[in-house]
């Protein structure tokens, strides 16, 4: 299988503080990635870079062979890698509906339209209510969406990086903040919606990494300790100690 | 000395002079800015009631008693606009604050215009500073030179008060983060509304200073107003430095433009001001929007 | 549920019937004054709606609309001024498109700034135009402003030609011009276009990351609501038969429709038009009283921004919900 995506030598500072060191990482077509490591470790620092926010200071990013390392955010999502927030970033004041809609709009390119009703276009609608009925949204289609549960909110940004169909669906701490019951639905959702897709998933949660991923990456101090299975990782002892060794201070 | 090297000079003192007073009305918008993220666009509207209050108290008294008391009076008034109006709206983002601010400045303009009249009122400089300095060959009213003396002082004392006292201490750590401060036990909303009293107290000092200089008239807060928007985006918003660069900047622009091109100095003015917020929207010494 | 496709029913055109069958017999039972005055309010509608564009949907303030009324209002005065025989729909036409013009000449610019600088900048603009034009005399005759020039027939060909100078006549032209923009700004908010800009509004961010280019997004909104307010201008031009730097390019000028968005409601459709009808009532009521109009639009500014920051759109829903629970309980 072909790697859907790699970095190159990818490094990055902050104003001369080194958060990631000459990361060489490849995710290949299908596979569910995990990108774990301690607090601190770059985790969503590499995430960034990945996704657009920032520019590496050096180093290559490929994304299907294409260069992708300057790219700006609607450009990636264009080519189809699509992305969830790790402070949910949704249309609060719109309906579930609205916000799936939107990313619709974006699948079916119907960017510039300003000559129907987007109430009247009977495809997009019936698109948008299928993703809906995917997330357990449904019921909730037409309420506001700051009235949404967290967990709720958070299946709506699952539901809308799904939307656009991306070839990659990379995920933010997906989790986060969230109860152990709601963490178990978000979970199982992933797991469901990624079916047979590729994903990153960047995690602080183990169990939610061990259940999801079929490899895992492990960062440590902006440097890669370690990528493996699952089991390998759970057995590597430079991991156990980088990682318990910080988790209990 | 040759016609052209006194005009030259005299502009350049002009320049100064303006661009001091400038600094005086520019660094209170602009501290208020980068302490409370607020734009006040009444701000210039203050410096234009101190200047007119400033005038009435000249009357009775004298000027020093003008200086010292209209700029209170105008302290007060924006002490409580903060703590009963700003403050309450700040929830709701910058949009609500700039319409408010514009709507007091309306009321100000409306409440000056119905007390002094649309007449320009000359308050008379003080009899102490109304003479010509000399300089070997060189004459100069002295009031300009105050002014530049004037501001040069008040800039020394804001380095002191932001360095060596507590306060500036306070100040320039709830800049950086509010959050914290106020978890350390300070009474950050207390300090923001003092803060923007002193903002204020700037802006009422250049308005009695720039009384005899300009004279008082409504036009004064927008002509005063729109030069102190400029500098303080040149400068960046928030950078005292930067206010202080831009002020000169523009006094000086403005006196040899006057001079030299009077067709385009207040055009160069409006479209420096463009140029730098579209190709650096921070300012020159900004480091944020 | 998706909006309900009820069967048409006449009660849903009672409405509309009543308000055209009262604009058609405004002039006639409230005589010229009144007349004019409602021009005023349907141009400035439309000037604050284009505004509204921008504050309602992309959440940015222009304190510089002024730039694109005023464009549009000196390209009309200033075609029907240089060139003889315009009709008169094309140089409405030339107002528009020299608002637009000037939305996409300045939206590289404004595309670079957001939130307080994006109002600054704006500003700078709109002092900038309003300079220019005071200076620039070789072309707008500085403060006398462009006046006198002839105001076109309204020709409908072959079947008959409308002079626009009676105020009855000139009416009828506005509110046909002005409902129209109105109705097709409205539309604009319902379409997929409109959606994506009330996007940029609660998170511009993530709509970057759904694949939507912002900046390009951005500037068509800017030329849209350009266009609209050049259109305004270009109405006002015709109806006052004079541009002025101060009329059309004035701080004020773009702080008017700044107070109507406010007073009628931000975040609504209607609000602009409400605003519009609430600031030109209670100016002519004013007028009768006193000079300093200022400082009752100050007042009122302060008030709904402290009190009622929904605007009259927002008291007038508070108030229909409050009976509405009477009823039901």
């Amino acid at each position: 299988m072909t790697d859907i995506l790699e970095t190159k030598a990818l490094s990055h500072d902050f104003s001369g503080l080194q958060v990631l060191e000459n990361i060489n990482f490849a995710v290949k077509q299908g596979e569910r990635h995990a990108i774990i490591g301690p607090n601190g470790a770059g985790k969503t620092t590499f995430f960034n870079l990945v996704t657009g926010v920032y520019v590496p200071s050096s180093g290559k990013i490929l994304f299907k062979s294409v260069d992708i390392t300057k790219a700006k955010p609607y450009r990636l999502n264009r080519m189809g890698l699509g992305r969830s927030f790790q402070i949910t970033s949704i249309f609060l004041k719109q309906t579930p509906f609205q916000n799936i809609r939107l990313a619709v709009l974006s699948k079916n390119k119907i960017r510039f339209n300003l000559f129907r009703r987007v109430d009247r276009m009977d495809e997009i609608n019936e698109q948008t209510h299928e993703i809906l009925r995917e997330i357990n949204l449904e019921q909730e289609a037409h309420l506001e969406t700051s009235t949404l549960s967290y967990g709720k909110q958070r299946s709506l940004d699952f539901g809308m990086a799904l939307a656009t169909e991306p070839d990659l669906l990379m995920f933010d701490e997906p989790t986060a903040g969230m109860s152990r019951d709601e963490s178990q639905t978000a979970v199982e959702l992933i797991r469901k919606l990624t079916e047979n897709k590729t994903m990153i998933i960047v995690e602080h949660d183990m169990d939610v990494v061990f259940s999801l991923a079929d490899r895992v990456t492990v960062l440590h101090h902006g440097e890669i300790l370690a990528t493996g299975t699952p089991r390998e990782i759970k057995e590597n002892a430079g991991v156990k100690k980088a990682y318990l060794g910080e988790t209990e201070v | 000395m040759d016609p052209m090297t006194f005009i030259l000079i005299t502009q350049l003192v002009h320049g100064l002079a303006y661009g001091m007073l400038l600094f005086l009305v520019a660094a209170g918008l602009s501290l208020i800015f980068g302490m409370m993220d607020i734009l006040n666009l009444s701000h210039a509207y203050f410096f234009m009631l101190a200047a007119y209050i400033g005038y009435t108290i000249a009357g009775m008294t004298n000027f020093w008693v003008a200086l010292l008391l209209a700029p209170l009076v105008v302290v007060a008034l924006g002490m409580v606009i903060e703590r009963f109006m700003l403050r309450k709206i700040h929830p709701f983002g910058h949009i609500p604050e700039l319409v408010l601010t514009i709507g007091i400045g309306l009321i100000i303009m409306e409440f000056c215009k119905a007390v002094w009249g649309t007449q320009s009122l000359m308050l008379q400089t003080p009899e102490i500073l109304s003479g010509l300095l000399n300089i070997g060959v060189f004459r100069y009213p002295l009031y300009r030179a105050f002014i530049i003396f004037f501001a040069v002082a008040m800039m020394i004392l804001m380095g002191i008060l932001f360095y060596k006292t507590r306060f500036g201490t306070i100040v320039r750590a709830a800049t950086a983060d509010a959050d914290m401060v106020n978890a350390l036990g300070i009474n950050v909303p207390l300090v923001y509304t003092v803060f923007f009293g002193f903002g204020t107290w700037l802006a009422g000092l250049a308005g009695v200073v720039v009384a005899p200089f300009l004279s008082v008239f409504p036009g004064l807060a927008d002509q005063v107003g729109f030069d102190a928007f400029v500098v303080v985006v040149m400068g960046g918003l928030g950078s005292m430095s930067g206010a202080f660069v831009g002020a000169i900047l523009i006094g000086l622009l403005n006196s040899f433009g006057i001079q030299f091109l009077p067709t385009a100095a207040p055009l160069l003015t409006f479209g420096l001001m463009a140029l730098v917020l579209s190709i650096k929207p921070t300012g020159l010494f900004g480091v944020r929007q | 549920m998706i909006a309900k496709k009820s069967a048409p029913s006449w009660k849903q055109w009672v409405f509309p019937c009543l308000v055209g069958v009262i604009l058609l017999a405004y002039p006639w039972v409230l005589g010229t004054v009144y007349t004019n005055i409602f021009i005023y309010f349907a141009i400035f509608s439309v000037f604050a709606a284009s505004l509204n564009m921008l504050v309602s949907y992309l959440g940015v303030l222009s304190f510089g609309h002024a730039l694109f009324y005023g464009g549009g209002a000196y390209a009309t005065a200033l075609f029907l001024d240089h060139i003889e025989g315009l009709g008169l729909f094309t140089v409405i036409l030339i107002g528009g498109a020299a608002g637009a013009a000037l939305g996409l000449i300045v939206s590289p610019l404004l595309n670079r700034v957001k939130a307080t600088a994006f109002a600054l900048l704006t500003l700078a603009l709109g002092q900038l135009a309003y300079m220019a034009c005071l200076k620039l005399r070789f072309i707008t005759y500085g403060e006398d402003g462009v006046g006198g020039f002839p105001i076109p027939d309204l020709t409908l060909p072959g079947i008959a030609s409308i002079n626009m100078m009676t105020a009855e006549n000139f009416y009828y032209l506005a509110v046909v011009v002005l409902s129209l923009c109105l109705l097709l700004m409205w539309f604009l908010t319902k379409t997929p276009f409109g959606s994506i800009m009330i996007g940029i509004r609660d998170n511009p961010d993530r709509v970057d990351f759904l694949g939507f280019n912002l900046p390009m997004t951005k500037a068509i909104v800017f030329v849209i609501s350009g266009f609209f307010a050049g259109i305004a201008g270009a109405v006002y031009a015709l109806f006052q038969n004079l541009v002025t730097p101060d009329g059309a390019f004035h701080i004020m000028t773009s702080f008017t429709p700044i107070m109507m968005l406010f007073v009628g409601g931000i975040g609504t459709f209607a609000g602009p038009i409400v605003g519009s009808g609430v600031m030109t009532i209670i100016e002519e009521l004013a007028t009768r009283y006193t000079t300093q109009i200022a400082l009752f639009n100050g007042i009122l500014l302060v008030l709904v921004v402290m009190y009622f920051r929904t605007g009259f759109v927002g008291l007038y829903l508070l108030i229909r919900e409050k009976l509405f629970q009477k009823e039901s309980s």
